[in-house]
Order: structure tokens, then C-alpha cells, then sequence
């Protein structure tokens, strides 16, 4: 029984040492593309993302949010956007659909690259995912919108 | 300015690795001491079967469990306490990464107005479509 805890203590000691490893710098840079507004500039550049879909441009930032920094992030950004009127409710499901599948991207392949996965592989797949679902729905909605029961979501900001 | 980005971001940093430990810590010793009782071996009998779909050993169905009820880093935690190959973790690591954190991550998507069920249906669909088809391939190779 105390080797069982040893064994388990040590390990996840372990675990916990290499996931900093990538966790501080990775932390860091996040924060200074915020701070440093590269994050704007990229969004424009990444423009094109958001026309793929069929979507407005002012979807671009909550998809990169989202996909680089996280959900809650992404989320965050989205229902900014939609209080401000500048993103449809097409848009803005077109935009959860994709998150919930990709988000994070960095972060979530690099603790599975730090266990020993491939990361060309877990973040090519993912990417594919979500591309082919937000894909499929956005050909789907612009066919009948009602049928998606966005239309509720109208209330909840 | 520049080293208030720095500080922040070691700041969210050790907020990351702490609020990181508090899961890890305690999934890593349950997997571990689950490891050396008959339980993995009941979970291990009643996945089989479906871990076989995607060619990943029967002991692989609790790091799929873990990572769907809790997060991506306790199932990373339950993937180093286990032996398994590089095929095998990028198989469970693709599963993992489309479909996590579901009790979490479900409370915020329906903040945008986003049904639940189509949320879960989308996210555990794609990741055994994809689980599918990666651990089949893999198995090619």
C-alpha cells in the first residue's frame, strides 16, 4: 500500500513538472499577444477563415479566441459581440458549433504531445472536425433557418 | 508594460498549474491505486469490446472516462500512469481532445444559447467517428 502511494505521488509530481514546463511560457506569450494587440492584427489576417463559412468578418476574433485560448474565452467574445449587435445568430451558432469540437488548440496539443501523442495528427484531426461539422451546418442553415431553433437565443443576453 | 504582460502571464501561469494540481493530483493517485485493484479489471471486462473499435486496449476506456466527465489534464494524468504506445495515446488523445470536460464545458456552450443534447451528440459523435478512423489507420501503418 505505501509503495501504491509513493508510486502515485512521484508520478503525479512528475506530471505536474512537465505540464509547467509548457504551461509558464506558453501562459506568457498568450498574454503578451493580448497585451500587445498582435491579436487584432491577426484576426484580420485570418479574415478569410470566416468568409469559408460563409460568415460575417466580425466572426473572425471570437473564432480565434476560441480556438487559441479556449471556450471560455471564445464564449466571452461572442456574447460581447452579440450585445454589440455586430454578429448574427447564424454566425454566432456557426461559430459555437466550431468551438465546441476546436478550442484551445495550443494548449490541448501540447499536454497530449507532453504524454507522448502526435501532435500533427490530435491537431490535424480536431481542426478536420470541426471544418467538416461547421461546414455541413452552415450549407444546412442557410437552407432553413428555423429549423436550428437559434431563434431562442435571442433572450438569453 | 512589457513586463506587466510577463508577470501576468506567469501569473495566470501559477494559477493554471495550481488550479492544474488540484484535479491531476488527486485522479493520478485514484488511477494509480484503481491500478493495483480488481476495479480497472471490471472497467477493463465491460469496455473491451468497444475499445476494440478503436483499437485501443480495454484498460484505455477509463482515460476516456476521466477526460469526458473531468478534463483533458486528468485524462493526461490517467494516460502516464498507463503503458500504452504512441498509436494508442494519439488515438485516445484525439477522442480526449474533441470531447472533454463535458460537465464544464457544457454549462458554458449553453450560455450562448447552444442546446446540450446537440452539444453532447456533436462532440461524442465526432470523437468516435474520429477515434474510428484514426485507431483504424494507425493500425495500417
Amino acid at each position: 500500500m505505501i509503495n501504491v502511494l509513493k508510486e502515485a505521488i512521484t508520478g503525479s509530481f512528475e506530471s505536474i513538472f512537465l505540464i509547467s514546463i509548457i504551461v509558464f511560457p506558453l501562459m506568457v506569450i498568450l498574454q503578451i499577444a493580448k497585451d500587445y494587440k498582435f491579436l487584432d492584427r491577426i484576426s484580420n489576417f485570418f479574415r478569410f477563415l470566416a468568409r469559408f463559412f460563409g460568415m460575417s468578418e466580425d466572426s473572425t476574433l471570437p473564432l480565434l479566441v476560441g480556438t487559441t485560448f479556449g471556450i471560455v474565452y471564445g464564449a466571452g467574445v461572442i456574447i460581447q459581440s452579440s450585445k454589440e449587435g455586430n454578429i448574427s445568430q447564424r454566425d454566432m451558432f456557426l461559430v459555437s458549433v466550431f468551438l465546441i469540437v476546436c478550442h484551445a488548440i495550443i494548449e490541448d496539443t501540447l499536454i497530449f504531445v507532453a504524454v507522448g501523442a502526435n501532435g500533427y495528427i490530435l491537431a490535424g484531426s480536431r481542426i478536420l472536425a470541426a471544418v467538416v461539422i461547421t461546414l455541413l451546418l452552415s450549407k444546412r442553415i442557410r437552407a432553413g433557418q428555423k429549423q436550428l431553433g437559434i431563434r431562442t437565443e435571442e433572450k438569453r443576453f | 508594460m512589457w513586463l506587466d504582460s510577463v508577470k501576468t502571464g506567469i501569473k495566470k501561469g501559477l494559477e493554471t498549474i495550481w488550479l492544474l494540481s488540484k484535479t491531476i493530483v488527486p485522479v493520478y493517485i485514484l488511477v494509480t491505486v484503481l491500478n493495483h485493484t480488481p476495479v480497472i479489471g471490471w472497467i477493463t471486462a465491460l469496455f473491451k469490446p468497444l475499445m476494440r473499435v478503436f483499437n485501443l486496449p480495454g484498460e484505455a476506456a477509463i482515460v476516456l472516462v476521466i477526460g469526458n466527465i473531468l478534463d483533458t489534464y486528468s485524462a493526461v494524468g490517467a494516460i502516464k500512469a498507463m503503458q500504452l504506445t504512441v498509436k494508442e495515446i494519439t488515438t485516445l488523445s484525439i477522442m480526449i481532445s474533441i470531447s472533454h470536460s463535458l460537465l464544464v464545458e457544457t454549462a458554458v456552450i449553453k450560455k450562448l444559447g447552444f442546446k446540450v443534447s446537440h452539444a453532447l451528440i456533436t462532440r461524442i459523435g465526432l470523437a468516435i467517428i474520429f477515434g474510428i478512423i484514426v485507431g483504424r489507420v494507425g493500425a495500417l501503418i
